[in-house]
């Protein structure tokens, strides 16, 4: 399978005043195409900055990060911006899909930012809610939209310009079970497609998706799973 | 999807901020133009002695700076002007400031013009005539009125209305619309009447107008007139006329009223644009923050709100012309001729338009502390 990321020693500490908090202790894991991986640990684990880090969001403190062979944690921030366009897709908790914009326009987005003519975005963005079975819904704008709704057109925009990488922060703790079941079922699709597809979560709901589980446990990254209410 | 229409959506999706940051900018604008407007009209009341009067050179007595305070000079002048090289014709004019009381309306102070007949030069512009002609002038107690007088007489004034001036009966025989001075309202009548009016002697005058032969330089015609008459000043017609603005701003505080009134339009204008596009920013921050995870460059970010910043200044301005469109045409039936010149209006467009983007660096302070990694915090 291709290693689409990578993180070797990444480690990260925040620094409050006089207060050093390490948030992730030095860990390294690999993600491949074809996998739906989750991160599952306790709050505060170092989950979710482990997920910013893999997400090029976050600078790490110390490590290397690789994105499709790109050790990216040197980067300056503008071009790193270019290569969480190219290569990464988002799906947050709150959905985060931008307000004024309606359905269409939100997916089209990415594309937008890529520079593509606005014919080709429109024909690709459109193709993208068809995936996630929203075309209906298109000129809606977000707060027209139920929760479930929100997340498959944020999976559509995740997905529409065609990234390696999908990183999901929580993308099912805001949803109903059967809305669950709808948007598992098209991030598993994703992976189908050869996608590598990445979940920070807490839902247990979601282990039967995965093709494989890395724990977050106190900033360690482990891959046996640790003895805590975390087990089934 | 251009960056124009992500802009536009962002203004036309919070209404309620959009409203507050072009109702700034309206107001701004209006407060700046309707100064402005006022100034020029007031700039224009100012000239008018020399605007209506059209000729080429002023002459008048040695320490005037303004044309609406002519001393008293004496009518040799006009003979020793007409025999300067250069000059191809010189014509009298008697300025006095006089009491004019209409039968049944007020007692108003008025200044009465005096000009010379059969010519007339000096006189109201033709095209502000709107009933009689100048010659009318040489009937027996004519005198020429403007429509708007009757706003200070407080009774209508047209052809035929009967007056007294300082005591003395005139009747109306001409009348403009719009021909007014800065302080009083413009009479003409004859020179000599004039004099009688005002108990001038028949040897006082107030100005010479003089216009210079053709393919004379003028301003040699003005050395040559202050060469060789003595007591009196020779003025180009522009250059008494920004003396004469220049001295009544100066000596009246109309520019420093204006200016103050300016400034703070401009300083109201861009707090209001600023804070509510601030706080606009801070509602959108969520969204601004996902654009930034997504990949958009603090440049794209940067033109984002920039571009609404232009937009607002573009639709307040349009709505705050429109308003000053409707202030002219509803002043002018009280005699406030208001008018917008175009390099008033283009010079408002650049300040606002200017304004608005310095006002939007509020929000692009704050935008720019936003980090990336802030969407995955809930």
């Amino acid at each position: 399978m291709k290693e689409i990321a990578k993180v070797i020693n990444v480690s990260k500490v925040y620094k409050t005043g006089d207060t050093t908090i390490s948030a992730l202790n030095p860990s390294s894991v690999s993600f491949y195409a074809g996998e739906l991986v989750l991160i599952i640990g306790p709050s505060g684990s170092g989950k979710t900055t482990l997920l910013s880090i893999l997400g090029c969001v976050t600078y790490p403190t110390g490590g290397e990060v690789y994105i499709n062979g790109t050790e990216v944690s040197s980067l300056p921030e503008s071009q790193l911006g270019k290569i969480r366009l190219e290569n990464i897709g988002f799906v947050f908790q709150g959905y985060n899909l931008i307000a004024p914009l309606n359905a269409l326009q939100n997916v089209m987005l990415p594309l937008e930012l890529m520079n593509v003519p606005a014919k080709e975005a429109k024909e690709k963005a459109i193709l993208a809610l068809k995936k996630v079975t929203m075309e209906d819904r298109m000129k809606n704008l977000p707060r027209a939209l139920s929760g479930g709704q929100q997340q498959r057109v944020a999976i559509a925009r995740a997905l529409v310009s065609n990234p390696s990488l999908i990183l999901c922060d929580e993308p099912t703790a805001s949803l109903d079970p059967s809305s669950v079941d709808i948007v598992m079922g098209e991030l598993k699709s994703l992976v189908s497609a050869n996608k590598c597809v990445v979940i920070v979560t807490h839902d247990m709901r979601l282990r039967p998706y995965a093709d494989r589980i890395v724990y977050v446990d106190n900033g360690n990254v482990l891959t046996e799973e640790p003895k805590s209410e975390y087990a089934h | 999807m251009s960056i124009f229409k992500t802009a536009l959506r962002f203004i036309k999706y919070d209404k309620a901020k959009s409203i507050g940051v072009t109702s700034g900018i309206l107001i701004s604008t209006f407060l700046i133009g309707q100064q402005l407007g006022i100034l020029d009209y007031l700039m224009a009341l100012m000239a008018a002695p020399i605007d209506n009067a059209k000729a080429q050179i002023w002459v008048a007595d040695s320490r005037t700076r303004d044309a609406n305070q002519l001393a008293v000079i004496d009518i040799k002048k006009l003979r020793e002007v007409r025999s300067v090289s250069g000059v191809k014709e010189a014509f009298p004019l008697v300025v006095s400031v006089a009491s004019a009381t209409v039968d049944k309306g007020r007692t108003s102070s008025i200044t009465l013009i005096g000009i010379e007949s059969p010519h007339f030069n000096g006189g109201p512009p033709s095209d502000k005539i709107i009933e009689g002609r100048l010659e009318n002038l040489q009937m027996d107690q004519a005198i020429c009125a403007d429509f708007f007088d009757e706003k200070v007489f407080e009774v209508p004034i047209k052809v035929g209305t009967q007056m007294e001036i300082n005591g003395k009966k005139a009747i109306v025989a001409v009348q403009t619309k719009g021909v007014r001075g800065f302080g009083f309202g413009f009479m003409y009548t004859t020179i000599e009447r004039a004099r009688y009016y005002s108990n001038l002697s028949p040897n006082d005058l107030n100005a010479i107008l003089v216009n210079v032969n053709e393919g004379a330089d003028i301003d040699e015609v003005v050395a040559n007139i202050n060469a060789t008459v003595y007591g009196v000043k020779a003025y180009k017609t522009e250059d008494l006329r920004s003396s004469t603005i220049s001295t009544v701003i100066g000596t009246t505080g109309i520019a420093s009223s204006t200016g103050t009134l300016i400034i703070f339009a401009l300083i109201a204008g861009f707090f209001i644009i600023g804070l509510t596009m601030y706080s606009s920013a801070l509602d959108r921050i969520k969204d601004y923050g996902t654009l930034k995870a997504i990949g958009a460059s603090n440049n794209y970010i940067r033109k984002l709100i920039l571009i609404q910043a232009v937009l607002f200044a573009v639709i307040g301005y349009m709505l705050a012309f429109v308003l000053l469109q409707g202030f002219k045409a509803g002043v002018a039936g009280t005699g406030l001729l208001v008018n917008y010149r175009l390099d008033v209006l283009i010079g408002i467009f650049v300040v606002i338009v200017t304004i608005s983007v310095i006002a939007a660096t509020f929000a692009l302070r704050r935008i720019k502390g936003v980090e990336p990694a802030s969407v995955f915090r809930g």
